[in-house]
């Protein structure tokens, strides 16, 4: 029996030194060779973009393209951060994409192209709430949404972002540590929410997510009539009655409740008192003032 | 009309007073605060080419550099009003508000221009006419980004990453206003070494030195992806700092770095009378002999531009082959045999006086 035992050991570790043989030689292929194919890969792609008309071009462009980051090595620091072409200044952070938001899903995260006193300032927005606390709102008599932070990446709804108490303790220490508050990218978003049996979940969660993967996937094969209903029914949370400016950005009674968002004292205070907002609501173009510029800046 | 736009500026200005208060004073730095709205991250939009706009400003970033000291309408003189109107290219050369110290004059980087219309990268020849695909030689912001501070500091003859307080402290017991000695200092310091570190050196030339639609165009080799093959590529893939990037190699010691010149002209710290001097320049190989220099860095290996370079590879190629799967095929069926020690393609007819094929196995070593 041990004689047997031993022999079939011997002959799986003679087995595995044969794959291994056979790995190796495949291994060594590509470092003898070179990596052609993969540079014939990148050639074919270049080719399909040179080919098309201007839009085709385009398209090809923004396809090919891929989310890439860039390093910074300061020495005594390393700066990590999303590379965006032909953008001069540093960002200093790596941008976030919302995956789990449904509307996100075919309206992208940069949807707001409107009005181009506005149209950044939504979009801005867009990165911090999602797309339904603006533009769903409860129906009358229906029980009323609370609002709570969810992760980006899991899609879970989360306790109130540390970071916004850190920016808080940074402004008490803000001569100590010279560092400068930057708010946005908590790796969360603000979402309404509902009781659902007794348990918060998002108001677009996973079923409207699995509805509205199912629309992508079927698509093709719906009659165009179909497809009209279809997109009626994913919309049918949508209100065109999304709040404005002031409904958020006032001293009392607001849309959101910052305070139970986690938003401390100077960051609310910021919120409640925009200028911005005073900006786009009472001028249609608002001149900077050049009173004290120089005359001697010369070309 | 001048009274009407004091007038004006009187009022808006008081307006920004009043409701901005609350912002902090680092924010107020920039004349008309642009950081009320360019502070937001999220500032963002498609533009018409279907290009992500980014317009969020990280003031940590923008102080972190020697751009500290200017103010947004510096650069950006176009930006008078909201909605801003189509953004106007930033002209690298206009003059700005600072007073260069050593010459008193007010800061531009025109003289910078100047010597890269003179370098490879210039977009004429050298009598005056423009050269062939304009649109491929660089400006200012196809190699730069935002530059940042890379200070080091020097203590008891140890050289670190990054200020030393000792230092700034010994200089702001005279220097005590503002941030004086903080700027001169980083300044100063960040300029003893290099502004990048190589590998985003490499990455920068890498945009078109490497694009291989841009190569053909001009008829160049691929200069990065062979550099990368080098020792030197390779050091510094590795994270060293202290190995020659493109720069150390293609500027002549104490030039202008953006003097880059072709290896053609006599100047140029490519050219051949000069390449031994480059490698033996005081930072690299001091004590070099001139046959250092004699190898080709640059090789690609194409057949009809370099036929012996292309032969030579295939002979290396394929001795390498045949000897390596020569040997591992030896080996395979080395093992092969001891898997099946029995096995033969060859069947002979047994007598009485065969014995069976004693195997090769750990039992026959015993």
């Amino acid at each position: 029996m041990v004689k047997l035992l031993k022999k079939l050991v011997f002959k799986l570790y003679v087995i595995c030194l044969m794959l291994f043989t056979v790995w190796y030689g495949h291994f060594m292929y590509p470092l003898i060779f070179g990596f052609e194919g993969k540079e014939e890969a990148g050639e074919s792609l270049k080719e399909i973009i040179r080919t098309g008309s201007e839009e085709e071009t385009m398209f090809s462009r923004l396809i090919a393209e891929q989310t890439e980051t860039s390093q910074t090595d300061l020495g005594y620091r390393v700066i990590d951060e999303s590379y965006i072409e032909g953008r001069f200044h540093h960002i200093g952070f790596t941008l976030q994409h919302d995956n789990t938001n449904v509307c996100i899903r075919c309206h992208g995260s940069v949807p707001h192209d409107g009005s181009k006193e506005t149209r950044s300032f939504l979009n801005q927005h867009a990165f911090y709430l999602a797309c339904e606390t603006c533009h769903s709102r409860p129906r009358a008599g229906a029980e009323t949404w609370t609002f709570n932070w969810y992760d980006k990446v899991t899609g879970k709804i989360t306790g109130n972002p540390r970071a916004l108490v850190e920016i808080e303790e940074m402004f008490t220490h803000e001569h100590e540590t010279e560092q400068y508050p930057t708010y946005g990218n908590y790796g969360v978003k603000i979402a309404p929410t509902q009781n659902d049996s007794g348990i918060r979940k998002l108001l677009h969660g996973e079923k409207e997510m699995a509805l509205a993967e199912r629309y992508i996937a079927e698509q093709e094969l719906l009659e165009p009539d179909q497809k009209t209903a279809m997109k009626e029914v994913l919309h049918r949370k949508v209100s065109k009655d999304h709040p404005q400016c002031r409904e958020c950005h006032n001293q009392e009674d607001r849309y959101l409740p910052f305070e139970k968002l986690g938003y401390p004292p100077t960051r609310l205070r910021e919120l409640v008192n925009v200028p911005v907002v005073n900006m786009i609501q009472k001028y249609q173009k608002f001149h900077f003032p050049t009173l004290l510029e120089s005359d001697e800046i010369e070309k | 009309m001048r009274e009407y736009r004091l007038f004006n500026s009187i009022l808006v200005i008081t307006a920004f007073v009043l409701v901005g208060a609350v912002f902090s004073v680092a924010e107020a730095d920039t004349e008309v605060n642009c950081l009320i709205c360019h502070k937001h991250r999220g500032l963002s939009r498609i533009d018409e080419q279907g290009k992500f706009r980014l317009y969020y400003i990280n003031n940590e970033m923008f102080e972190s550099g020697p751009h500290r000291r200017n103010k947004c309408h510096d650069c950006h003189s176009d930006k008078d009003r909201f909605p801003h109107d189509p953004t106007v290219k930033v002209d690298c050369t206009q003059q700005c508000h600072i007073v260069e110290p050593s010459g008193q004059a007010k800061f531009s980087h025109k003289p910078i221009a100047d010597t890269l219309s003179k370098s490879v990268h210039g977009k004429f020849d050298a009598d005056g006419n423009p050269k062939k695909y304009q649109e491929d030689y660089p400006g200012c912001k196809d190699c730069h980004d935002q530059p940042l501070y890379r200070p080091v500091s020097v203590y008891k003859g140890e050289t670190k990453d990054g200020v030393s307080k000792r230092s700034i402290g010994r200089c702001r017991s005279c220097h005590r206003t503002g941030y004086f000695a903080e700027d001169f200092y980083d300044h100063v310091t960040s300029r003893l070494r290099r502004g990048r570190f190589p590998m985003e050196t490499i990455n920068v030339c890498a945009k078109c030195h490497q694009n291989q639609e841009f190569l053909k165009r001009h008829e160049l080799d691929d200069a990065v992806t062979t550099y990368k093959e080098t020792f030197h590529g390779k050091l510094i893939a590795l994270g060293s700092e202290r190995t020659a990037d493109c720069l150390d190699c293609h500027v002549v010691e104490g030039e202008n770095t953006h003097l880059i010149e072709s290896k053609l002209v006599p100047t140029s710290a490519t050219n051949k009378a000069n390449i031994g001097n480059t490698c033996r320049n005081s930072d690299c190989h001091v004590n070099a002999s001139a046959e250092l220099s004699s190898f080709q860095v640059h090789v690609t290996y194409e057949r009809d531009k370099y036929p012996m370079q292309f032969y030579m590879l295939i002979f290396f190629k394929a001795l390498m082959a045949i000897i390596l799967y020569f040997f591992l095929a030896l080996i395979f069926f080395e093992l092969l045999r001891r898997l099946f020690p029995k096995f033969s393609f060859i069947k002979e007819k047994k007598t009485s006086d065969d014995t069976d094929f004693e195997p090769l196995s750990d039992d026959a070593d015993k």
